[in-house]
């Protein structure tokens, strides 16, 4: 392999890592949020958005629809189901030790799996004729079409998050519970309520990751650990202060995965947790318990 | 009170987190053998100058020194088994534990016997006044005052010399805070230690001080007897507000 | 209160002739002998799980990690080296023991929340999976074929069963021993405030690492057994569903409680086994969905577990 070559290479994995990055990032969010706001550990948050690809794909298939299209009719669905899941499950253990917070959504986590494992079985599903399965050459590089439409689409609704975060009422009384939730009470905000429609926001999150997911491959039931991992790193490296910083470290994260696939595809998660436990020795402000 | 060391001198401290000054340049020194009290307004830093005291936080700027030595930015644990305990604001419940394990756990630090340790726990919780038929219980199972008298039994039974009571009279009925008032006093009679309490409720400090510490955003505003603090326009004025009982 | 005292050797007595009951009357019956076999070892490996989940109150999700990590060392110390198993153990726990710290390290310090250490035990098994997929193959490797105790390789199902019986019996010493000393105590208190541990006196973070050290070589050790029962081992191995199974019983069973960890592990173990191979064909995982069900119910309704239950009807049948 000529040195040319070797830096193509090199090239086109950081584009794609740029690509992943964006895709981490709304993969991520959904988590930023639950946890910024609720202070919450929710370790099912990988095996929902599995769950959630799963549900789209049963719609492209018996609608055959293109995933992104039947995403957004699981939107809605999804918000009223977080609110279901945040009443009937996150609500009853805000009180209690993390360790049992922790075990609760650890719980809910593998009963998602096991009902996909149980349902779909082992094999990986995925829709055939996707809208955006093509490529085209840009000079030596390839760019996929649905890594770049996933990415743009991540990006947008990442934008439109940070507007509404900044902007509309229930967004700033949302930063307001993240930044001091004593205050925030003082301050008359019904605390209760913004962690209702915290969850519900996170879930349709959760359910963008999950479609765009389904346009570019597969989903399998073992799918969530690598998302919960992801968004975790993106938010330990990130911190809980900004969209933009989420977008930064995940964008990270998608590149150094990407590089780690030239040494070997199997090493790819474990540049990630290998970041992961770098954090932990030389960065760990991000886990540090707040305040 | 004339030759006495100072058992604790806080040497400009100064604390911030993020944009917010929690403390700026505090300087305070507390003699050996008093009860003493750390008052102010809400947010004006008391908190987070035990914290810095103790540990949990490392001051910007300054130095804290335990009987002369200087313990700023050590670890917790390390200042605790020099000499320096305390208690929390937010009550820490120990639900799945029984009250005679969670003070045999704080006895652990002078010996490492549990019978040893099992001794100092009951004597230690009898001294605060829980009742026998207390102690087999789990956290869960106890109230609130209960939960205080623990907490404190818990400290005292790591045999400190300086102890912190961080509003450990918060949530209390007035008749529950006399009595922890008395209990504080039979403790610091008995045990001969230097106690600051820090405290929201007025009645409740000016009562068992000898000396006053008063903390406004941040800044150490007044220091002097409970009758120079109550007196004290710059205190009055820091207080607008809050009534003093 | 002595450290073993009468009581606990009493039920300890009683336990035993229970097992020991229950392995003379499978004896004949090799595939229950089997099962009974694989139940008791995954008691171990949830009484041992107890040590850092139950009495520290740290959410351990690499059990299975350490437990393939160690027995196969073992193994191939054994298979390359010829060094019998009997004494390989010690190496496998010591391997299991140094990579365990070496993540507890950074994790432990005072201040960083638990929920990066169950993230990190948790990953940590699936980047071990997807490493010695990629160093070792796909291929399952068999163990030699030699017999005997210093192979830990006995000829029969019994006395296999009887082995992992001697490994239950010394991690339930383990368990009481630590229990009732200044570690217990210690480890106790950490679990329930971490905060108010350090206030008097407790270095929180030299605490846990030696409980995760003490968890982590007997999960190492016990795990060539693991691979005795299966004849061989594989990448496989290092599965998340099993980690997440025995920190999900340890925490049904009851924070802390060595019998409420037995009690559970024993219970849904064998039901577990009983939906596998009844239904398994039709809904693989079923087993595992009824652990994470009972994981869901017992968090929110009664934390406190099976432990909890059995001290509620002693209390109620005192009166």
């Amino acid at each position: 392999m000529t040195p040319l070559d070797l830096l193509v290479a090199v090239v086109q994995q950081v584009v794609d890592g740029v690509f992943l990055g964006l895709f981490y990032a709304i993969v991520a969010s959904g988590l930023a949020l639950i946890f910024g706001v609720m202070d919450i550990i929710n370790f099912a948050h990988g095996d929902l958005i599995m769950i959630s690809a799963y549900f789209t794909w049963l719609l492209s298939m018996n609608l055959n629809l293109d995933p992104l299209l039947s995403m957004l009719l699981t939107l809605p669905i999804l918000f009223l189901i977080g609110l279901g899941i945040q009443k009937g499950l996150i609500n009853p253990v805000l009180g209690k030790e993390p360790l049992i917070q922790i075990a609760v959504t650890v719980g809910l986590g593998f009963v998602l799996q096991n009902i996909a494992l149980g349902y779909f079985k082992a094999e990986p599903k995925g829709y055939p004729a996707p809208l955006f399965s093509g490529g085209f050459n840009l000079g030596p590089f390839v760019i996929y079409e649905s890594k770049l439409v996933s990415a743009m689409v991540s990006l947008a609704v990442l934008i439109l998050l940070s507007r509404f975060l900044a902007k509309t009422k229930l967004g700033l009384a949302m930063r307001a519970v993240t930044d001091d939730r004593a205050s925030a009470m003082l301050m008359g905000i019904n605390v209760g309520r913004v962690y209702l429609l915290t969850f519900a926001i996170g879930m349709v999150l959760i359910g963008v990751a999950a479609g765009l997911w389904m346009e570019m491959g597969q989903v399998t039931p073992y799918l969530g650990t690598s998302f919960s991992l992801v968004s975790w790193v993106a938010v330990a490296l990130a911190g809980l202060g900004s969209i933009q910083g989420l977008i930064i470290s995940a964008i990270i994260i998608g590149v150094a995965q990407s590089l780690g696939s030239l040494i070997s595809p199997s090493i790819q998660m474990a540049v990630v947790y290998l970041i992961f436990f770098f954090i932990l020795w030389f960065k760990p402000r991000g886990l540090f318990a707040r305040r | 009170m004339s030759g006495a060391r100072a058992i604790l001198r806080v040497d400009g401290v100064s604390k911030r987190f993020g944009g917010v000054v929690a403390l700026d340049n505090v300087s305070l020194e507390v003699e050996d053998g008093g009860i003493y009290g750390l008052i102010g307004p809400n947010g004006s830093g008391k908190t987070t100058l035990f914290n810095c005291i103790t540990g949990v936080y490392k001051p910007d700027k300054g130095r804290v020194f335990f009987d002369g030595r200087d313990i700023t930015g050590l670890q917790p644990h390390v200042i605790a088994r020099l000499g320096v305990a305390r208690t929390w604001q937010k009550v820490r419940p120990f639900r799945n534990i029984k009250v005679i394990d969670a003070v045999i756990a704080g006895g652990l630090l002078k010996t490492s016997s549990i019978s040893e340790a099992g001794k100092i726990a009951e004597e230690t919780l009898e001294l605060v006044g829980v009742a026998r038929e207390e102690w087999g219980k789990l956290g869960s199972e106890i109230s609130l005052m209960e939960h205080k008298l623990v907490d404190l039994a818990r400290a005292i039974a790591t045999k400190p010399r300086l102890l912190l009571l961080d509003e450990i009279a918060a949530g209390l009925r007035p008749h529950e805070q006399e009595r922890l008032a008395e209990v504080i006093r039979r403790v610091w009679r008995e045990r001969g230690l230097t106690i600051i309490v820090v405290e929201h409720v007025m009645k409740f400090v000016m009562s068992l001080s000898r000396k006053i510490f008063v903390l406004h955003e941040g800044r150490l505003i007044a220091e002097g007897t409970p009758e120079e603090i109550a007196s004290n326009p710059k205190v009055i004025e820091a207080y607008l507000g809050i009534k003093p009982a | 209160m002595e450290l073993f005292n009468r009581e606990i050797l009493l039920a300890l007595a009683i336990f035993e002739i229970l097992v020991l009951g229950l392995g003379f009357a499978l004896s004949g019956n090799s595939y229950l002998m089997l099962l009974a076999a694989q139940v008791l070892l995954f008691a171990v490996f949830v009484a041992t799980w107890n040590i850092i989940g139950g009495l520290t109150g740290q959410l351990d999700l690499a059990s299975s990690a350490y437990m393939a990590l160690g027995g196969i060392t073992t193994s191939l110390l054994w298979m390359r080296l010829g060094v019998p198993p009997l004494l390989g153990v010690f190496a496998g726990g010591a391997v299991a023991m140094g990579l365990a710290v070496l993540i507890g390290l950074p994790t432990f310090r005072f201040g960083v929340k638990e929920v990066w250490y169950a993230l990190m035990t948790a990953s940590l098994v699936v980047i071990l999976n997807n490493l010695f997929r990629y160093t070792m193959g796909p291929w399952d490797f068999y163990l030699p074929s030699k017999w005997g105790l210093i192979y830990l390789r006995p000829r029969t199902y019994f006395e296999l069963f009887l082995i992992i019986d001697v490994v239950l019996v010394i991690v339930i010493l383990v368990n009481v021993y630590i229990s009732n000393s200044k570690i217990g105590y210690y480890l106790r208190s950490i679990r329930e405030d971490e905060l108010a541990s350090e206030s008097i006196g407790i270095d929180t973070r030299s605490y846990k690492l030696r409980a995760l050290a003490i968890y982590s070589f007997i999960t190492g050790a016990a795990g060539f057994l693991q691979i005795v029962i299966y004849s061989s081992f594989s990448y496989r191995l290092f599965d998340t569903s099993l980690a997440i199974s025995i920190a999900i019983m340890g925490i049904i069973g009851g924070l802390g409680s060595i019998s409420g960890s037995i009690a559970s592990a024993v219970i849904f173990r064998t039901l577990g086994e009983y939906l596998r191979s009844s239904l398994g064909g039709v809904f693989p995982g079923l087993d595992l969905l009824l652990y994470g069900i009972m994981l869901i119910i017992v968090g929110v309704l009664k934390p406190e577990g099976l432990a909890g239950l059995f001290n509620q009807v002693r209390r109620w049948l005192g009166k």
